[in-house]
């Protein structure tokens, strides 16, 4: 698989005088190959956000480079637009940002500015309605009147509209109730499948993650603390814990089972494995019995 | 039982393009003096409504709501009604007055017109209730999430309140300030005597409640302690509430045959019942 | 761009100046502005000179601070400079080109009308860099409170109450334009270039967003106000009272002496 993106020696400091306070980071090296779902978690002020601006060009490293599709971002200033098209990326609470009359014309705002029209454009908007389940009946719709969950959809579908390659999620889930959750979970894993996308989470939720994530970066006090696949990052329980973050919680309730003397595997992250390692086992004990 | 607030066959209506949309109709409820109650709930399920109902900010289309005795309906005690019932709500960034964080905490006693050494020693009370005494110099917007959010509490707690009442206060916040604002409020049950309603749809946040209530379309669908709330995952999912992963895991694991309890929540617990549940299989 | 704007510019640490009550301060800095401006004669105006230089020295605040001021109102002290070069025909006639001359009652006004805002800036951003915006609300709210006398107490606590919410939200506001553009430049929105009209276009999905957000502040804020038993100021009393210490009668008395030395100048020179 080829590099998507690349980040080397990515470094930002901030000079004092901003009034909205942003965390520097320093020193990352990562990247993430094409169709990979990449989770970024840590604290906040860990600087992911900061972190993950850089990618779509929104910020410029201090020191370092961000590379994509094996192209140096910055390599002409003035096109930096055209890489937001190709790396999307979605703010937390996202629904902050509509504004147009329709559900329709909000979604067609990124693609227009791609400088999309007419058919074009019309196909692309139905397109991603289509497949992230989003109902024609809603086109006509102002967004305003639609309920949290529904906003959260659609403005995370103005973003994929534009088809980014790459595309990240600044807690795309947050203050959602769980049907909103799983719509939205859903949405990422069907545009992740459907044109091979690069996903990029930031998240806090570690459950969510050990389900979704090919990998994780562990992001601490604008460091990158650990990289690498999702499992090897939750085997690591106690380097998690010295940062303050921690496994899922069911990887906690196995470790506590194995405290108690019985034999279960380290790396059980899902409820799903859980029950089948749990199953087995009593069916084992039931065997010797 | 003692009540501090009670709804007599409440029922709240409001209109919408003429269009007249009923949240809650006939609604019977009392909250004890000194409980620690949480109100469970999906987006919509009409908790905020009645949280507003509680301190007269709505007011009832029918039936009456009684704080301490007083109906919510009696203009003349408005703002009495107001400082017994405290209220705190879902983004503390719209709940922050003042831009130094001991005057924001000022303001409610400043508002009932205390004596200035009066309200000076309530804020230092307040502010060493909720561990934010250090930061009572500091800006709000310097502060985290959970932080911002214990400062809007200590600036209900200033007012000396009976009940406080909180709207999802922990909806915007991360995990460790979700942590730090529930057991703020155990506290203040515990220490202060502090009526506490919390409203969430975060369920693991009713772990320790005396009383949980579950709330569907307007109504309510069950009512008792959290072990028998808890018990019931089923009906607890079918109305779309968050249920934690050790809650998942056991009941998964009753579907699949395990002999097993679904009504704890912490790990240690959770995991006390597995061990069991296979130890049961092995004799 | 907007991390530019810097609100309030308030420079921390504790200097004489910085603990003045901050009603004397505004009050004095409306003695000094009066006799920066009764000043007649160079000799008045350097009194004052030397008494601001006491001052900086004594805010603790870097020079260069001040300097950074000046330095933003450059363009209107070298313009009315400029102006008043050629505008006296007073005194001896240094150099002439077309129909300007320059004569030395001219430059003599230049310069002193040019001393005279350098003053006044400083003067000002003594106020600003040793007091907090909070103290400076304060401080307004009680000097207008003897408005309440004649009929305009809703006025005063209206006024204040505005003043202290706007010190609040600004930061949010700030803080919350600056992600909504950064969302809006994540959807490829082009706000760096174009002519006027396309720039003004390009504002709108940033200003509705913006302007729904703020009156959601607006209405959630009127609500957590009434249940803090907010009742449009009615029987409300402050925590902090500002109390005058020996050291803000002093400085009363220090200023005057300077300020009335002007006049005494002014009637000698």
């Amino acid at each position: 698989m080829s590099k998507v993106l690349e980040i080397r020696n990515l470094t930002h400091t901030y000079s004092g005088n901003s009034t909205t306070k942003r965390d520097a980071v320093s020193n990352i090296t990562f990247s993430v190959d094409g169709g990979e779902i990449l989770g970024i978690i840590g604290h906040t002020g860990s600087g992911k956000s900061t972190l993950v601006q850089h990618l779509n060009g929104l910020l410029k490293p201090t020191k370092g480079t961000v590379l994509f599709e094996e192209k140096d971002i910055w390599l002409e200033p003035k096109k930096i637009r055209h890489i937001r098209s190709k790396v999307g990326l979605v703010f937390q609470y996202p629904e902050y940002q509509l504004f147009e009359e329709t559900v329709y014309m909000d979604i067609a705002y990124g693609p227009k500015n791609m400088g999309l029209s007419g058919d074009e454009l019309r196909v692309r908007v139905e397109e991603i309605c289509k497949l992230l389940g989003i109902d024609e009946d809603y086109f006509e719709k102002s967004p305003f009147d639609l309920s949290g969950g529904e906003k959260r959809r659609v403005a995370i579908a103005g973003v994929m509209a534009m088809r980014p390659k790459v595309l990240i999620l600044d807690e795309p889930i947050a203050g959602l109730d769980p049907k909103g959750r799983a719509d939205v979970i859903k949405m990422i894993e069907s545009y992740n499948k459907a044109y091979n996308a690069t996903v990029i989470i930031i998240s806090h939720n570690m459950e969510d993650m050990a389900v979704l994530a090919d990998k994780l970066i562990v992001m601490n006090k604008g460091a990158l603390a650990m990289f690498g696949k999702t499992d090897e990052v939750f085997l690591k329980a106690d380097l998690l814990r010295q940062i303050g973050l921690n496994v899922p919680i069911v990887t906690r309730v196995m470790a506590a089972l194995k405290k108690k003397g019985i034999d279960v595997p380290d790396n059980i992250f899902t409820v799903d494995d859980a029950v089948k390692c749990l199953c087995s086992i009593k069916k084992g004990g039931g065997k010797d019995a | 039982m003692d009540s501090i607030i009670e709804l007599k066959n409440v029922t709240f209506e409001y209109d919408d393009n003429d269009i007249k949309n009923t949240v809650i109709s006939n609604f019977n409820l009392e909250i004890e003096r000194g409980s620690f109650t949480v109100i469970l709930g999906h987006n919509g399920s009409g908790k905020s409504t009645l949280a507003k109902l509680f301190n007269g900010l709505n007011k009832p289309s029918a039936g009456e709501v009684f704080v301490d005795g007083i109906s919510t309906l009696d203009e003349d005690n408005e703002i009495e009604i107001k400082r017994r019932v405290g209220m705190v709500f879902q983004n503390p960034d719209n709940q922050l007055i003042a831009s130094v964080v001991e005057e924001d905490v000022a303001f409610g006693p400043e508002n009932l017109g205390l004596r200035p050494d009066v309200i000076r020693q309530r804020v230092d009370e307040a502010l060493k209730a909720v561990e934010m005494y250090e930061f009572r110099t500091a800006a709000p917007h310097h502060l985290s999430g959970g932080q911002k959010q214990r400062v809007a509490i200590a600036g209900i707690i200033a007012m000396k309140p009976e009940c406080i009442v909180l709207d999802e206060p922990t909806a915007m916040l991360d995990p460790k300030g979700r942590a730090e604002i529930v057991s703020t409020l155990h506290k203040l049950n515990k220490e202060n005597g502090i009526t506490v309603v919390l409203i969430t749809h975060f369920m693991e946040e009713a772990e320790k409640a005396d009383r949980v209530i579950v709330m569907n379309d307007g109504k309510i669908i069950t009512d008792d302690i959290p072990k028998i709330v808890f018990s019931n995952v089923k009906k607890l999912k079918s109305v779309g509430l968050d249920v934690p992963q050790t809650t998942e895991l056991l009941y998964s694991l009753k579907n699949n045959g395990f002999d097993i309890k679904t009504d704890v929540i912490s790990i240690e617990e959770a995991a006390d019942e597995i061990y069991n549940a296979l130890h049961l299989e092995e004799k | 761009m907007l991390k530019d704007i810097t609100f309030g510019q308030y420079y921390r640490c504790n200097s004489i100046i910085h603990r003045l009550d901050p009603r004397i301060k505004i009050l004095l800095l409306i003695v000094v502005f009066i006799f920066i401006f009764l000043a007649q004669g160079f000799a008045g105006l350097l009194v004052m000179t030397l008494f601001i230089t006491i001052i900086i020295l004594l805010t603790k605040v870097p020079i260069k601070l001040f300097l950074k001021n000046l330095k933003s109102i450059l363009p209107i002290i070298i313009f009315t400079t400029l102006i008043n070069l050629f505008y006296s025909k007073d005194g001896i006639v240094l150099f002439e080109i077309w129909k300007l001359k320059l004569t030395t009652g001219g430059v003599e006004r230049a310069v002193f009308l040019a001393l005279r805002i350098i003053l006044l800036i400083i003067v000002g951003s003594v106020l600003t860099y040793t007091t907090t915006p909070n103290d400076l609300t304060d401080a307004i709210e009680r000097l207008l409170s003897p408005l309440k006398f004649i009929g305009l107490k809703r006025f005063v606590h209206v006024l204040a109450m505005m003043m202290t919410i706007a010190l609040r939200f600004i930061p949010t506001l700030i803080e919350e334009t600056e992600k909504i553009m950064n969302a809006q430049k994540a959807r490829g929105a082009n706000l760096e270039e174009g002519n006027i009209f396309e720039r003004i276009k390009a504002l709108i999905p940033i200003l509705i967003p913006l302007l729904i957000s703020s009156v959601r502040h607006a209405y959630e804020l009127a609500e957590a106000m009434e249940c803090r038993c907010y009742n449009g100021g009615e029987g409300r009393v402050r925590m902090k009272k500002l109390r005058l210490h020996i050291s803000d009668y002093l400085s009363c008395v220090v200023c005057l002496i300077f300020s009335s030395s002007v006049v005494v100048f002014n009637i000698l020179i």
